[in-house]
Protein backbone atom coordinates (compact mmCIF):
# COMPACT_ATOMS: atom_id res chain seq x y z
CA UNK A 1 0.00 0.00 0.00
CA UNK A 2 2.81 2.41 0.80
CA UNK A 3 4.49 1.29 -2.44
CA UNK A 4 1.32 2.16 -4.26
CA UNK A 5 1.43 5.56 -2.66
CA UNK A 6 5.10 6.45 -3.04
CA UNK A 7 6.11 4.72 -6.29
CA UNK A 8 4.62 7.22 -8.67
CA UNK A 9 4.14 5.63 -12.07
CA UNK A 10 2.61 6.58 -15.40
CA UNK A 11 -0.20 4.21 -14.43
CA UNK A 12 -1.19 6.57 -11.62
CA UNK A 13 -1.86 9.30 -14.17
CA UNK A 14 -3.67 6.88 -16.49
CA UNK A 15 -5.89 5.53 -13.70
CA UNK A 16 -6.69 9.06 -12.57
CA UNK A 17 -7.67 9.94 -16.15
CA UNK A 18 -9.92 6.86 -16.29
CA UNK A 19 -11.64 7.87 -13.04
CA UNK A 20 -12.17 11.44 -14.29
CA UNK A 21 -13.58 10.07 -17.55
CA UNK A 22 -16.01 7.83 -15.61
CA UNK A 23 -17.17 10.80 -13.51
CA UNK A 24 -17.73 12.71 -16.75
CA UNK A 25 -19.78 9.84 -18.19
CA UNK A 26 -21.92 9.68 -15.05
CA UNK A 27 -22.50 13.43 -15.21
CA UNK A 28 -23.41 13.37 -18.90
CA UNK A 29 -25.84 10.48 -18.43
CA UNK A 30 -27.46 11.37 -15.13
CA UNK A 31 -27.85 15.14 -15.12
CA UNK A 32 -30.81 16.93 -16.65
CA UNK A 33 -29.32 20.39 -17.02
CA UNK A 34 -27.88 20.72 -20.53
CA UNK A 35 -25.12 23.01 -19.26
CA UNK A 36 -23.86 20.43 -16.78
CA UNK A 37 -24.00 17.77 -19.50
CA UNK A 38 -21.76 19.99 -21.65
CA UNK A 39 -19.39 20.53 -18.73
CA UNK A 40 -19.17 16.75 -18.24
CA UNK A 41 -18.22 16.39 -21.91
CA UNK A 42 -15.46 18.96 -21.37
CA UNK A 43 -14.25 16.93 -18.39
CA UNK A 44 -14.12 13.78 -20.52
CA UNK A 45 -12.06 15.56 -23.19
CA UNK A 46 -9.72 16.77 -20.45
CA UNK A 47 -9.18 13.27 -19.11
CA UNK A 48 -8.46 12.03 -22.64
CA UNK A 49 -5.81 14.74 -22.89
CA UNK A 50 -4.31 13.63 -19.58
CA UNK A 51 -3.99 10.09 -20.97
CA UNK A 52 -2.32 11.40 -24.12
CA UNK A 53 0.21 13.41 -22.17
CA UNK A 54 0.97 10.53 -19.81
CA UNK A 55 1.80 8.29 -22.77
CA UNK A 56 3.78 11.14 -24.32
CA UNK A 57 5.97 11.26 -21.24
CA UNK A 58 6.37 7.50 -21.20
CA UNK A 59 7.43 7.30 -24.84
CA UNK A 60 9.46 10.55 -24.98
CA UNK A 61 7.21 11.59 -27.85
CA UNK A 62 6.21 15.20 -28.20
CA UNK A 63 3.78 14.40 -31.05
CA UNK A 64 1.03 13.65 -28.53
CA UNK A 65 1.36 17.22 -27.30
CA UNK A 66 0.38 18.46 -30.77
CA UNK A 67 -2.60 16.10 -30.74
CA UNK A 68 -3.63 17.31 -27.28
CA UNK A 69 -3.42 20.88 -28.55
CA UNK A 70 -5.80 19.98 -31.41
CA UNK A 71 -8.15 18.30 -28.91
CA UNK A 72 -8.24 21.51 -26.85
CA UNK A 73 -9.11 23.52 -29.99
CA UNK A 74 -11.91 21.09 -30.92
CA UNK A 75 -13.18 21.24 -27.32
CA UNK A 76 -13.36 25.02 -27.55
CA UNK A 77 -15.32 24.78 -30.82
CA UNK A 78 -17.63 22.18 -29.26
CA UNK A 79 -18.28 24.40 -26.24
CA UNK A 80 -19.13 27.40 -28.44
CA UNK A 81 -21.54 25.47 -30.67
CA UNK A 82 -23.03 23.49 -27.76
CA UNK A 83 -23.72 26.60 -25.72
CA UNK A 84 -25.25 28.34 -28.76
CA UNK A 85 -27.55 25.34 -29.22
CA UNK A 86 -28.49 25.44 -25.51
CA UNK A 87 -29.31 29.15 -25.79
CA UNK A 88 -31.37 28.49 -28.93
CA UNK A 89 -33.28 25.63 -27.28
CA UNK A 90 -33.89 27.77 -24.20
CA UNK A 91 -35.28 30.54 -26.41
CA UNK A 92 -37.86 28.31 -28.02
CA UNK A 93 -38.80 26.04 -25.08
CA UNK A 94 -37.99 28.21 -21.99
CA UNK A 95 -36.04 25.40 -20.38
CA UNK A 96 -32.73 23.57 -20.82
CA UNK A 97 -33.78 20.18 -19.52
CA UNK A 98 -32.46 17.38 -21.70
CA UNK A 99 -35.09 14.93 -20.40
CA UNK A 100 -37.95 17.12 -21.60
CA UNK A 101 -36.53 17.58 -25.09
CA UNK A 102 -38.40 14.74 -26.75
CA UNK A 103 -39.46 16.35 -30.03
CA UNK A 104 -37.45 13.93 -32.13
CA UNK A 105 -38.62 10.89 -30.18
CA UNK A 106 -42.15 10.78 -31.59
CA UNK B 1 9.16 22.00 -8.66
CA UNK B 2 10.52 21.02 -12.03
CA UNK B 3 13.52 23.27 -11.71
CA UNK B 4 14.17 21.49 -8.43
CA UNK B 5 14.01 18.18 -10.27
CA UNK B 6 16.39 19.52 -12.90
CA UNK B 7 18.80 20.68 -10.24
CA UNK B 8 18.89 17.25 -8.62
CA UNK B 9 19.27 15.65 -12.04
CA UNK B 10 22.16 17.91 -12.87
CA UNK B 11 23.80 17.24 -9.52
CA UNK B 12 23.51 13.50 -9.74
CA UNK B 13 23.67 13.35 -13.55
CA UNK B 14 21.35 10.34 -13.51
CA UNK B 15 17.64 9.68 -13.86
CA UNK B 16 15.00 11.88 -12.32
CA UNK B 17 13.12 9.81 -9.81
CA UNK B 18 10.26 11.75 -8.23
CA UNK B 19 10.97 13.17 -4.84
CA UNK B 20 8.58 12.87 -1.91
CA UNK B 21 7.27 16.37 -2.50
CA UNK B 22 6.38 15.56 -6.09
CA UNK B 23 4.49 12.44 -5.05
CA UNK B 24 2.60 14.36 -2.40
CA UNK B 25 1.75 17.06 -4.92
CA UNK B 26 0.49 14.40 -7.34
CA UNK B 27 -1.91 13.05 -4.73
CA UNK B 28 -3.00 16.56 -3.75
CA UNK B 29 -3.84 17.49 -7.33
CA UNK B 30 -5.41 14.11 -8.06
CA UNK B 31 -7.65 14.58 -5.03
CA UNK B 32 -8.51 18.10 -6.16
CA UNK B 33 -9.35 16.88 -9.66
CA UNK B 34 -11.53 13.97 -8.56
CA UNK B 35 -13.16 15.94 -5.76
CA UNK B 36 -13.82 18.93 -8.01
CA UNK B 37 -15.38 16.83 -10.74
CA UNK B 38 -17.50 14.86 -8.27
CA UNK B 39 -18.61 18.20 -6.79
CA UNK B 40 -19.41 19.44 -10.28
CA UNK B 41 -21.82 16.67 -11.23
CA UNK B 42 -23.66 16.84 -7.89
CA UNK B 43 -24.28 20.60 -7.64
CA UNK B 44 -27.78 21.95 -8.11
CA UNK B 45 -26.50 25.46 -8.69
CA UNK B 46 -24.87 25.76 -12.12
CA UNK B 47 -22.46 28.52 -11.04
CA UNK B 48 -21.10 26.31 -8.25
CA UNK B 49 -20.68 23.53 -10.82
CA UNK B 50 -18.69 25.83 -13.12
CA UNK B 51 -16.47 26.96 -10.24
CA UNK B 52 -15.67 23.39 -9.22
CA UNK B 53 -14.93 22.54 -12.85
CA UNK B 54 -12.47 25.44 -12.90
CA UNK B 55 -10.78 23.93 -9.85
CA UNK B 56 -10.64 20.53 -11.57
CA UNK B 57 -9.13 22.07 -14.70
CA UNK B 58 -6.47 23.92 -12.73
CA UNK B 59 -5.57 20.69 -10.93
CA UNK B 60 -5.33 18.86 -14.26
CA UNK B 61 -3.09 21.67 -15.57
CA UNK B 62 -0.78 21.08 -12.59
CA UNK B 63 -0.71 17.39 -13.50
CA UNK B 64 0.23 18.37 -17.07
CA UNK B 65 3.25 20.18 -15.63
CA UNK B 66 4.20 16.98 -13.79
CA UNK B 67 4.08 15.19 -17.14
CA UNK B 68 6.49 17.84 -18.50
CA UNK B 69 3.82 19.41 -20.73
CA UNK B 70 4.46 22.99 -19.72
CA UNK B 71 3.14 24.59 -22.88
CA UNK B 72 -0.10 22.63 -22.76
CA UNK B 73 -0.56 23.44 -19.08
CA UNK B 74 -0.48 27.14 -19.93
CA UNK B 75 -2.86 26.62 -22.88
CA UNK B 76 -5.15 24.62 -20.60
CA UNK B 77 -5.37 27.45 -18.08
CA UNK B 78 -5.83 30.11 -20.77
CA UNK B 79 -8.36 28.31 -22.93
CA UNK B 80 -10.31 26.24 -20.42
CA UNK B 81 -10.18 28.13 -17.15
CA UNK B 82 -10.18 31.44 -19.02
CA UNK B 83 -12.23 31.38 -22.18
CA UNK B 84 -14.54 28.36 -22.03
CA UNK B 85 -15.54 28.86 -18.41
CA UNK B 86 -16.34 32.55 -19.01
CA UNK B 87 -18.56 31.40 -21.88
CA UNK B 88 -20.35 29.00 -19.52
CA UNK B 89 -20.80 31.74 -16.92
CA UNK B 90 -22.31 34.03 -19.56
CA UNK B 91 -24.78 31.39 -20.70
CA UNK B 92 -25.77 30.68 -17.09
CA UNK B 93 -26.35 34.41 -16.69
CA UNK B 94 -28.66 34.34 -19.73
CA UNK B 95 -30.72 31.39 -18.56
CA UNK B 96 -30.31 31.21 -14.82
CA UNK B 97 -32.86 28.69 -13.70
CA UNK B 98 -32.38 26.27 -10.84
CA UNK B 99 -33.43 22.73 -11.48
CA UNK B 100 -36.31 21.38 -9.42
CA UNK B 101 -34.85 17.88 -9.60
CA UNK B 102 -31.27 17.72 -10.83
CA UNK B 103 -30.88 14.01 -11.34
CA UNK B 104 -32.54 12.29 -14.27
CA UNK B 105 -34.04 9.38 -12.35
CA UNK B 106 -36.55 8.11 -14.89
CA UNK B 107 -35.84 4.64 -16.20
CA UNK B 108 -33.79 3.79 -13.14
CA UNK B 109 -33.50 0.11 -14.10
CA UNK B 110 -31.81 0.87 -17.40
CA UNK B 111 -29.54 3.36 -15.72
CA UNK B 112 -28.66 0.81 -13.04
CA UNK B 113 -27.64 -1.64 -15.76
CA UNK B 114 -25.70 1.15 -17.47
CA UNK B 115 -24.00 1.97 -14.16
CA UNK B 116 -22.95 -1.63 -13.65
CA UNK B 117 -21.62 -1.72 -17.19
CA UNK B 118 -19.73 1.51 -16.56
CA UNK B 119 -18.23 0.15 -13.32
CA UNK B 120 -17.10 -2.98 -15.17
CA UNK B 121 -15.65 -0.87 -17.98
CA UNK B 122 -13.75 1.38 -15.58
CA UNK B 123 -12.40 -1.61 -13.65
CA UNK B 124 -11.15 -3.20 -16.88
CA UNK B 125 -9.75 0.11 -18.10
CA UNK B 126 -7.87 0.77 -14.86
CA UNK B 127 -6.49 -2.77 -14.79
CA UNK B 128 -5.21 -2.44 -18.37
CA UNK B 129 -3.77 1.01 -17.71
CA UNK B 130 -2.23 -0.23 -14.47
CA UNK B 131 -0.22 -2.82 -16.34
CA UNK B 132 1.67 -0.03 -18.13
CA UNK B 133 3.57 0.44 -14.91
CA UNK B 134 6.54 2.57 -15.97
CA UNK B 135 7.76 4.55 -13.01
CA UNK B 136 7.93 8.29 -13.47
CA UNK B 137 11.58 9.15 -13.78
CA UNK B 138 12.61 5.59 -14.42
CA UNK B 139 13.29 6.45 -18.03
CA UNK B 140 16.80 7.74 -18.63
CA UNK B 141 16.33 11.41 -19.38
CA UNK B 142 19.26 13.59 -20.15
CA UNK B 143 19.04 17.05 -18.70
CA UNK B 144 18.75 18.61 -22.18
CA UNK B 145 15.88 16.28 -23.05
CA UNK B 146 14.08 17.17 -19.89
CA UNK B 147 14.51 20.88 -20.49
CA UNK B 148 13.25 20.80 -24.07
CA UNK B 149 10.49 18.18 -23.78
CA UNK B 150 7.06 19.77 -23.93
CA UNK B 151 8.44 23.27 -24.38
CA UNK B 152 6.81 25.71 -26.76
CA UNK B 153 9.65 25.21 -29.24
CA UNK B 154 9.33 21.42 -29.31
CA UNK B 155 5.56 21.41 -29.58
CA UNK B 156 5.64 24.16 -32.20
CA UNK B 157 8.18 22.31 -34.29
CA UNK B 158 5.96 19.21 -34.42
CA UNK B 159 2.80 21.24 -34.89
CA UNK B 160 4.15 23.20 -37.85
CA UNK B 161 5.88 20.31 -39.62
CA UNK B 162 4.31 16.88 -39.15
CA UNK B 163 0.90 18.14 -38.07
CA UNK B 164 0.65 21.22 -40.26
CA UNK B 165 -2.44 20.00 -42.12
CA UNK B 166 -4.44 19.05 -38.97
CA UNK B 167 -3.43 22.38 -37.47
CA UNK B 168 -4.80 24.31 -40.45
CA UNK B 169 -7.88 22.08 -40.55
CA UNK B 170 -8.61 22.76 -36.89
CA UNK B 171 -8.34 26.49 -37.52
CA UNK B 172 -11.07 26.11 -40.15
CA UNK B 173 -13.11 24.11 -37.62
CA UNK B 174 -12.78 27.02 -35.18
CA UNK B 175 -13.84 29.50 -37.88
CA UNK B 176 -16.91 27.40 -38.69
CA UNK B 177 -17.67 27.14 -34.96
CA UNK B 178 -17.59 30.94 -34.62
CA UNK B 179 -19.92 31.44 -37.59
CA UNK B 180 -22.17 28.59 -36.47
CA UNK B 181 -22.45 29.91 -32.92
CA UNK B 182 -23.39 33.34 -34.27
CA UNK B 183 -26.06 31.87 -36.57
CA UNK B 184 -27.48 29.60 -33.84
CA UNK B 185 -27.59 32.23 -31.12
CA UNK B 186 -29.20 34.94 -33.25
CA UNK B 187 -32.73 35.83 -32.14
CA UNK B 188 -35.45 33.65 -33.66
CA UNK B 189 -37.61 36.48 -35.01
CA UNK B 190 -34.82 37.99 -37.08
CA UNK B 191 -34.02 34.65 -38.67
CA UNK B 192 -37.65 34.05 -39.63
CA UNK B 193 -37.98 37.60 -40.92
CA UNK B 194 -35.36 37.00 -43.58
Amino acid sequence: MTDLFWDLSISHFLALAAVLFAIGVVGALMRKNALIVLMSVELMLNSANLTLLAFARQHHDVKAHALAMLVIAVAAAEAAIGLAIVVGVFRSTRHANVDRLTTLRH
Amino acid sequence: MDSLLLATAQAANVTTAPGKAQVLFFWLFALLAVGGSAFMITRRNAVAAVMSLVGTILAVAALYVMLLAHFLAVIQVLVYAGAIMVLFIFVIMLLNKEEDEPWALRGLLGKGVAGLGLAYLVARMVSVLWSVGTRVGEEPWSVEQMQSFGSTRDVGRVLFSTYLFPFEAVSIVLLIAVVGALVLARPMAKREGK
